[in-house]
């Protein structure tokens, strides 16, 4: 049961890292729907890198630098030349997974290194999550600078006229947000699941989209959202576990993924909208243009 | 950026006529293929011969040109699965999953009615339409659940197809694998095959659903440009609030670009998996076509929303796909060379639509406002 | 040219020399010199479009201007953007709120704050602006979320936030557009003691006499990106004011006033709406409107005329009333409906609502005929007939353009203007609402929009036009209603409406309204 929720962790930490980095994006309002395209990216240099040089921090490094270029190459296409955000993100996604695949290629099969250390059967990159979303929230709530963020995702125009310039805000936002899901890809590759495949994420990236929405762009209900998330696509792995021989498995591997569509359309709901929607970033997708 | 008396700015362009765009699609297909050849040289592949044996199989073997007329009817029902709605500003990423919706339900209608046998009950014209028409009512379902939840409640339509692809992916797992209803008798991990009756008729080796797919090439054409509901349809895509100041309402439009754009994915899904010949089932490496309608993608991208340029350019990618992964075993080349070619063109196609848009201009600072002589005086 | 000064000899705190500023299509302002003197309230009047806001947003920083300079205590400045202004000490109240809605009063003032830095000491910054608050009178929870404040509110909150910033010039570009009385009051008053106890400048930007009369020391008259007057303001009066603001120039077109000879065609009562912010922006408007028939709505933008004109055309839900066209129960009927019913829409947004840029024009004509049986045969579009139509437009609205099949983002302003108009006017509306109809038009797309409202209404339409340009109101109206926070001040006749009065209705004034001095 215990390694069962371990692994149920190990797994929410990679939705973790990624959401985190998108809700940052989110908050400062930007839209990035390619966040699996970053992740694959992300882990396919990790993963390369790591068995190239034998070293799992220059795997990781390596990873959370080209999650930083695909940011910043986004925050290109969206701030500086105000493009539609959805085509740019599409757009990484794509390249990244035609990209991946063949470069990954050659290196399909396991990664061959020690596992990472834990302790007590935990990964360390759960705990190293949890630190993460406290100095986001503080960041974000308790900090200058996350008040700016905040204010640039809602009301671009009162940022400026504060003198804040939105344009590095949003620049900056982007290129932690890719660096974090970089990181998210790495994690998977080099430490929840360290065989490489291609299209190894299979839709995680855009669980980690769907994930920040629920949360409502809080940090800490998103880390309730990833672990439970987690445990949910764990199961859905080993269903034996809670309902012994009741469908087939593949059957379970589809749960997850199903149980996203109704939360979504209740999140839709005018009902929902009007009790909550003010947590949404007002100015989240649009293209600002100054003056 | 500043340097000096002289800056660098990137600034929109004046509107260029039409041709330019026809051109810039055009170079950002060299230009990927072009790119390519990097990927040949990090394989110590050499690279004209490399080349040649892409074009030539795909184009000019026997063979290669057939599987090249079957991929490219494949593609061009999925460039459509997604350009319809993408007409209308929307984004039909689930398509791979409405493919296998169709796929699915194709393999369904012979299974339900007990003809997977060598003497089927209905005549065989019939199960073959009846095939047809499952599979493209399957993926207009999968597409019409997208397409009315964004309609009704604005739900994210990315989110909502890429949560059916993944659910249908492991669905059609369950159909095929592990002693899933659709499994084969004999083989492990696929479908059953068709039987003979049931193959789709063929036209000098190609399916009759080539027709279909050029068919469509030219309903398309005639709905987007000549018919109202077309226009609408166009006139949602480019600009909603106006669209609705002409009385144009979003809600219907938004399901029916998705119930077709998924009918059409569907059929890819039974032409694929129920039409071209030496198939006949579903494979092991299912998966494999759902990426490739990633291409569709691409295609309708760089069509810019065209039906009927999208039939030369689904060709050009189904040869090239083909080519490539012939030339990978050929050469020895790396797994994926295809999907490097897919991760390169939509690279020099988003490049290729910022030139377009923009440009590069270096030029001298502007002066700084004249200061006015006089002083701040007193009377 | 420079200007008088009033204390012989004392240099202005702020100053701007030969500004000149220009937008596409457009002269924004025009050589201007503009003096303000330190502790003074100096009221800087106009009408709109006259160029005041774009001074100011120069002098904060916003907008660079195209020629001249900016002087602050005698010493050249440039600002390359807010910060820079903010930190000499310029704090500017815009037009419309630049607050974030969803945060809180202290968090918004607090942003951007260059004291404010890293980790927020959110109790420090709380004691000192309850301090400031303390100091003005001005009773406001800190804690609130600024989307649950009144506008009035909401406009202290900015002047808060400017003066925790430090700013000892206060710029506030029309603040009192959307208050209430009483709370004009309260902000003139507090304004006046920050001037008299606490030596803070501040530059009042309005169209509205009554304030520049009860709260200014000296007042600045712009018309058209010049500066035209410059007046103290105890030697002004509101009469010579008015024809500074409006030029002496102005030929009223003298047009046969049919005072309404047609019959009624439609009927609102008591319409109310709401605006995007959920706030009810019209309150209970009623008027009739006969065929033949120009009834000028005049009122600042921001007012409620929004709503009005988007309820009327179905684009917008009321939330109480009713709508009677031709004594039919329009007011929950689909845009669409409208269109084959008879009404005709012209909205402000011309490139935003009204045409799609990428389309041809031929595309932009079918937008208001594509649900039309004539020239949608059985589904398909007719395009010969379409582009017969648009070529018959392009002609009679003198639309120059290259050739019809042109995209609608190469014509400009003007002429896209008169396309829309063609395109509204060609399927002979019965009730037409044009809204800002000639915003952003040369003089002579002006004139020829103006003329072709006329030619609508001498051949029966109804029409309801929705104007800031109080000379427009004027010279085309039938009977005029000035619209002040979602309601008609009064529906006078022609006759009875001249600029003074339509002007101070617009404006919100009563006549007996007790002068603060």
């Amino acid at each position: 049961m215990w390694e069962l929720l371990a692994r149920s962790l190990e797994a929410s930490t990679v939705f973790l890292f990624a959401a985190l980095g998108e809700l940052v994006d989110q908050r400062a309002g930007v839209l990035n729907v390619g966040l699996e395209g970053l992740m694959l990216f992300g882990g396919t240099a990790a993963f390369i890198t790591a068995q190239a040089m034998g070293s799992y921090p220059l795997g990781f490094l390596a990873g959370m630098m080209l999650g930083a270029l695909l940011g910043l190459a986004h925050g290109f296409f969206s701030i500086t030349l105000r493009g539609d955000q959805v085509v740019s993100g599409m757009g990484l996604w794509i390249l990244s997974f035609g990209l991946t695949t063949y470069l990954g290629g050659p290196y399909t099969g396991p990664l061959g290194l020690g596992r990472i250390p834990g302790f007590l059967g935990l990964s360390p990159f759960f705990p190293l999550g949890v630190v993460l979303v406290a100095l986001t929230w503080f960041l974000l709530f308790r900090t200058s600078l996350g008040l700016a963020i905040r204010s640039a995702g809602e009301n671009p125009a009162a940022a400026e006229a504060s003198g804040i310039s939105v344009v590095a805000i949003r620049y900056l936002c982007v290129i932690c947000g890719g660096t974090l899901a970089g990181l998210a890809g790495a994690t998977y590759t080099l430490s929840y699941n360290p065989v490489w495949t291609y299209n190894f994420l299979m839709g995680w990236g855009f669980v980690s989209l769907a994930l920040v929405f629920f949360s409502m762009w809080n940090p800490w209900i998103l880390l309730a959202g990833a672990s439970l998330f987690g445990v949910m696509w764990q199961l859905s792995l080993s269903p034996e576990l809670v309902l012994p021989g009741v469908l087939s498995r593949y059957v379970w591997r589809t749960v997850p993924f199903a149980i996203t569509i109704p939360i979504l359309v209740i999140i839709s709901t005018s009902w929902f909208r009007t009790r909550w929607g003010l947590a949404k970033p007002e100015a989240l997708g649009r293209p600002y243009v100054k003056g | 950026m500043r340097l000096g008396r002289h800056e660098l700015i990137l600034e929109p362009r004046p509107a260029l006529p039409a041709v330019y765009a026809v051109l810039g699609a055009v170079a950002a297909i060299l230009l990927a293929l072009v790119l390519a050849s990097v990927l040949f040289l990090s394989a110590d592949a050499p690279i004209f011969a490399a080349y040649r044996t892409v074009f030539s199989y795909a184009f000019f073997n026997p063979h290669g040109i057939l599987a090249t007329a079957h991929r490219s009817i494949y593609l061009l029902l999925c460039t459509y699965a997604f350009l319809v709605p993408l007409r209308a500003g929307l984004w039909n990423i689930g398509l791979p999953g409405q493919v296998y919706a169709g796929a699915l339900a194709a393999f369904a209608v012979p299974f339900a009615l007990r003809a997977t046998g060598s003497a089927p009950a209905l005549p065989a014209g019939v199960l073959v339409a009846l095939m047809v028409a499952a599979a493209a009512a399957a993926g207009a379902a999968v597409g019409g659940f997208a397409g009315a939840l964004r309609a009704r409640l604005q739900v994210n339509e990315i989110l909502v197809t890429m949560m059916l692809n993944s659910i249908l992916v492991w669905l059609v797992a369950y159909m095929i694998k592990e002693g899933g209803p659709f499994m084969g008798a004999t083989a492990e991990g696929e479908s059953f095959t068709l039987p003979q009756p049931l193959y789709a008729p063929l036209l000098r080796g190609v399916p009759f659903t080539a027709l279909l797919a050029l068919g469509a090439a030219v309903f398309l054409d005639v709905l987007f440009a000549k018919t109202a509901l077309g226009y609408r349809i166009r006139a949602l895509g480019e600009n909603p609030a106006a669209a609705r100041y002409g009385g144009i309402i979003p809600v219907a439009l938004s399901l029916f670009v998705f119930l077709l754009g998924g009918a059409f994915a569907g059929l890819a899904g039974y032409h694929y998996f129920a039409a071209v010949p030496g198939v006949y089932k579903i494979p092991g490496n299912y998966g494999y076509y759902g990426d490739l309608g990633f291409y569709g993608i691409i295609s309708a991208l760089i069509a810019r929303g065209s039906s009927l340029a999208a039939v030369p350019i689904a060709v050009l990618f189904a040869g090239l796909s083909l080519g490539a992964r012939f030339a990978q075993g050929a050469l020895r080349l790396p797994f994926g060379v295809d999907y490097a070619l897919l991760g390169l063109l939509m690279m020099t196609f988003i490049a290729s639509h910022v030139l377009y848009q923009f440009r590069l201009t270096w030029r001298r600072v502007a002066a700084e406002a004249p200061a006015v002589q006089a002083e701040i005086s007193r009377e | 040219m420079t200007g008088p000064t009033d204390r012989a000899g004392t240099e202005p705190i702020l100053a701007a020399r030969g500004v000149s500023k220009r937008f596409p299509g457009v002269v924004a302002l025009d050589r201007v010199d503009f003096d303000v003197q330190a502790g003074e309230v100096h009221a800087v009047l106009g009408q709109n479009g006259a160029g005041k806001t774009t001074l100011m947003n120069i002098l904060f920083g916003l907008v660079q201007p195209d020629a001249g300079a900016l002087y602050l205590r005698g010493v050249r400045v440039h600002f390359r953007s807010p910060h820079d202004a903010i930190a000499r000490g310029i704090g500017m109240v815009h037009q419309t709120r630049r607050l974030v809605p969803a945060h809180t009063v202290l968090e918004n003032i607090v942003l951007g704050h260059p004291r404010i830095r890293g980790v927020l000491n959110l109790r420090a910054a709380r004691a000192e602006v309850e301090a400031l608050c303390r100091r003005y009178g001005f009773a406001v929870d800190l804690g609130a979320r600024v989307w649950q404040l009144s506008e009035g509110e909401r406009q202290w909150v900015e002047i808060l936030k400017a003066l925790y910033g430090g700013a000892r010039i206060l710029i506030l570009d029309e603040p009192t557009s959307v208050l209430t009385p009483p709370e004009v009051k309260t902000l003139l008053a507090g304004l006046q003691e920050l001037v008299r106890d606490q030596g803070v400048t501040v530059l009042l930007v309005t169209h509205k006499l009554p304030i520049v009369m009860a709260a200014s020391h000296r007042v600045t008259v712009f018309r058209s990106g010049k500066v035209v007057a410059r007046l103290q303001t105890e030697e002004a009066t509101e009469e010579a004011l008015v024809q500074h603001m409006i030029g002496r120039d102005v030929a009223f077109r003298t047009v046969e006033r049919s005072a309404g000879t047609g019959h009624p065609l439609l009927h609102v009562e008591h319409l109310s709406a709401f605006n995007d912010r959920g706030l009810l922006a019209l309150r209970g408007v009623s008027f009739a409107l006969r065929a033949g028939e120009v009834l000028g709505v005049a009122g600042v933008s921001g007012n409620g005329q929004e709503e009005l004109a988007q309820v009327l055309a179905g684009l917008r839900p009321a939330s109480a009333g009713r709508v009677h066209l031709d004594g039919r129960d329009v007011t929950h009927l689909s845009p669409l409906e409208r269109w084959r019913m008879g009404v005709g829409y012209i909205p402000a947004e011309r490139t935003e609502v009204a045409s799609i840029a990428a389309f041809s024009l031929v595309e932009n004509t079918a937008l208001t005929y594509h649900f039309d049986p004539v020239y949608t045969p059985r589904g398909l579009l007719d395009d010969v007939r379409l582009s017969r139509l648009t070529q018959h437009i392009l002609a009679t609205y003198n639309v120059v353009a290259p050739h019809h099949y042109v995209r609608a983002r190469h014509l400009s302003g003007g002429n896209l203007q008169k396309l829309i108009l063609g395109r509204v006017l060609s399927r002979r509306p019965r009730f037409l609402i044009a809204h800002l109809p000639t915003q952003g038009l040369d003089v002579e797309a002006t004139a020829f929009v103006r003329a072709k409202l006329l030619e609508a209404r001498a051949e029966g339409a109804a029409v309801l036009l929705i104007s800031e340009d109080l000379d427009e109101i004027l010279s085309l109206s039938d009977r005029v209603a000035p619209i002040y926070e979602g309601r008609f001040v009064a529906v006078l006749p022609r006759e009875q409406a001249d600029a003074e009065t339509v002007g101070s209705m617009m404006a919100g004034s009563r006549p007996q309204e007790t002068r603060l001095r």
